[in-house]
């Protein structure tokens, strides 16, 4: 099969979409399948077998101030990127509509050389898409999960009415909506739906990255959190209120590769006082992700909703003990509550302190849960099922289009 | 100067001279002269050209308005889990100012058209102010932008 896989973000190391896509082109072209990716800033890199193409943006939206280039002043005046100037300054976040476009225009391009059997999207869903489904190609998405959740969430946080009023503006809700209802077949990761690609996600056992480093000592009473902190349905807040809450003086450490301006985060860690006890890494590599793994004792998820939750897969992978919040598809990752891992209730800060307590008092459970955790990780979770259940469902729709 | 620097300027003139064109002719050439005000008399057009351009820009207007009206009505309804009391810092009044602005959008779109509806001048003249407000304000500001940007590439000399 040709298949051309479409992914808005191809970051590697942050966000679901760029993994999700990069593990999933890798495996498709290990089981014999031509594989395009239409990808847009910031690409991961070039993959064996894997033809990338690159759709590039400016960025408007977070780059305030240098997003003119002295070798092309004009950029900004061409419609599409003055569309997404225009509508970043009014507060919505264009990335996703205007790689739409780009996406369309650059499938225009393609199929001159190429003929597709099927175009799978990642998360997208922008109006561009109405015009892709014009090829007649057969068009899938895939859905980690609703952007109401993230909008909720970010609205159980205080915050001003200005602020509200941008985040509502923000989440392109109704266009997705809209164009998930006219695609041919629609991939989530949910409880409720129960579709198969929910166990896809993670590391396939033996060429996994994510894995315990030999020799590498732990510090003491030492957390990991990875996660994007300003993105409010990490339940970030609820970890550092834990802080202050435990019996023993522990440290977190927290990778946060997605958070450019650390805004709130900040705040809350001076209110609770815990200034000396947290450290940011800032983003890192994933080589120095494993190594951090490596290092630490716990790692926690608290996550008020997760599609998968991959940092919380990567830490088990790496035979870290894990504190998870029943925050989406999380209990589903973690598996047995106490053998695989802790898991505790979302928005409960008294919870995860316990928890903690838990596992530095007891460092043996704390070893034999890291194993189990890795043990199920490589047996549940493999890119290489993803891949052949995508592949299956690829010929689905295909048949049901022709 | 650069000819970028010399594109930027002129496109930072143009949209400000612009701008101040359409202030000039709907509100300072009325305010002085208000028979040429009256003159504009959208009833003598014919009801094709009248509705061919109000429709285009009412629907523009009520668009933003309703807009307005789901942002705050989403503020309004939304159901969340209300938060830490250690991290909030001041009353959320969000809800009272979201009334405010559903009722303000609401009564702005329907001032707007039953302004077209009566063939009002600022029914047609206000929008069409504020969409060129914002357009020609994206144009000055990426004309300011090319302006300041310093450039850091090698200036080739050939």
């Amino acid at each position: 099969m040709k298949i051309c896989l479409l992914t808005y973000r191809g970051n590697p190391y942050c966000g679901g979409q760029g993994i999700y896509t990069m593990y999933i082109a890798r495996e498709l072209v290990r089981l014999g399948h031509e594989v395009h990716v239409i990808q847009g800033p910031p690409y991961f890199p070039p993959m064996e077998g894997v033809h990338i193409h690159y759709v590039s943006n400016h960025n408007y939206f977070n780059n305030k101030t240098n997003y003119i280039k002295p070798h092309k002043p004009f950029a900004t005046l061409k419609p599409l990127n003055f569309y997404e100037f225009v509508a970043s300054k009014l507060g919505i976040f264009p990335e996703i509509e205007t790689f739409s476009f780009r996406a369309y225009f650059k499938l225009k391009e393609l199929l001159k050389t190429h003929k597709f059997d099927v175009i799978h999207d990642n998360q997208s869903l922008g109006y561009g898409f109405l015009l892709i489904k014009n090829f007649g190609i057969p068009f899938i998405s895939t859905i980690h999960h609703p952007l109401s959740i993230d909008r909720t969430t970010w609205f159980e946080y205080p915050s001003d009415f200005l602020l509200k009023i941008k985040r509502v503006l923000y989440y392109p809700l109704i266009m997705q909506g809209f164009v998930a209802r006219r695609m041919d077949h629609i991939l989530t990761v949910s409880h409720d739906a129960k579709i198969e690609i929910a166990k896809a996600f993670g590391v396939k056992p033996e060429k996994s990255i994510f894995r315990p480093l030999p020799g590498v000592k732990k510090k003491e009473n030492s957390l990991i959190f990875v996660g994007n902190v300003e993105d409010r349905k990490k339940g970030v807040v609820y970890l550092l209120k834990a802080l202050t809450l435990t019996r023993n003086k522990v440290h977190l450490t927290v990778v946060d590769g997605g958070a450019p301006n650390r805004r709130y985060v900040t705040k809350w860690i001076d209110n609770f006082g815990i200034n000396d006890r947290v450290h940011f890494t800032g983003k890192i590599p994933g080589e120095k992700l494993i190594e951090l793994y490596s290092q630490h004792q716990i790692a926690v998820s608290p996550s008020l909703y997760e599609g998968f939750g991959f940092p919380a897969a990567e830490a088990m992978a790496c035979e870290l003990p894990l504190i998870s919040s029943d925050g989406g598809a999380l209990p589903e990752v973690v598996g047995e509550h106490m053998k695989t891992g802790y898991v505790v209730k979302s928005r409960d800060p008294y919870a995860l302190a316990e928890a903690i307590d838990f596992f530095i008092d007891n460092p043996g459970i704390r070893e034999k849960m890291g194993k189990a955790a890795r043990k199920r990780i490589l047996e549940v979770f493999t890119w290489e099922n993803a891949a052949r259940e995508m592949e299956e469902m690829y010929k689905g729709v295909i048949d049901a289009h022709s | 100067m650069p000819r970028a620097k010399i594109w930027g300027f002129l496109a930072v003139l143009l949209s400000a001279a612009l701008f101040g064109l359409s202030i000039f002719s709907i509100f300072v050439l009325n305010y002085r002269d208000f028979t040429i005000f009256n003159a504009v008399n959208l009833n003598e057009l014919s009801t094709m050209t009248f509705y061919a351009v109000s429709i285009p820009l009412a629907a523009v207007a009520v668009f933003v308005l309703c807009t307005g009206f789901w942002i705050g009505w989403i503020i309004l309804t939304i159901k969340v889990v209300p938060p830490m009391p250690e991290i909030v810092e001041k009353k959320d009044n969000s809800k009272i100012k979201a009334v405010f602005l559903c009722l303000i959008t609401a009564s702005l779109a329907a001032l707007i058209i039953y302004g077209v509806y009566v063939r009002s001048f600022w029914a047609l003249a206000v929008p069409a102010l504020v969409i060129s407000a914002v357009v020609l304000g994206a144009v000055f500001w990426v004309g300011m932008a090319i302006i300041t940007t310093r450039s850091t590439l090698i200036p080739n000399k050939k």
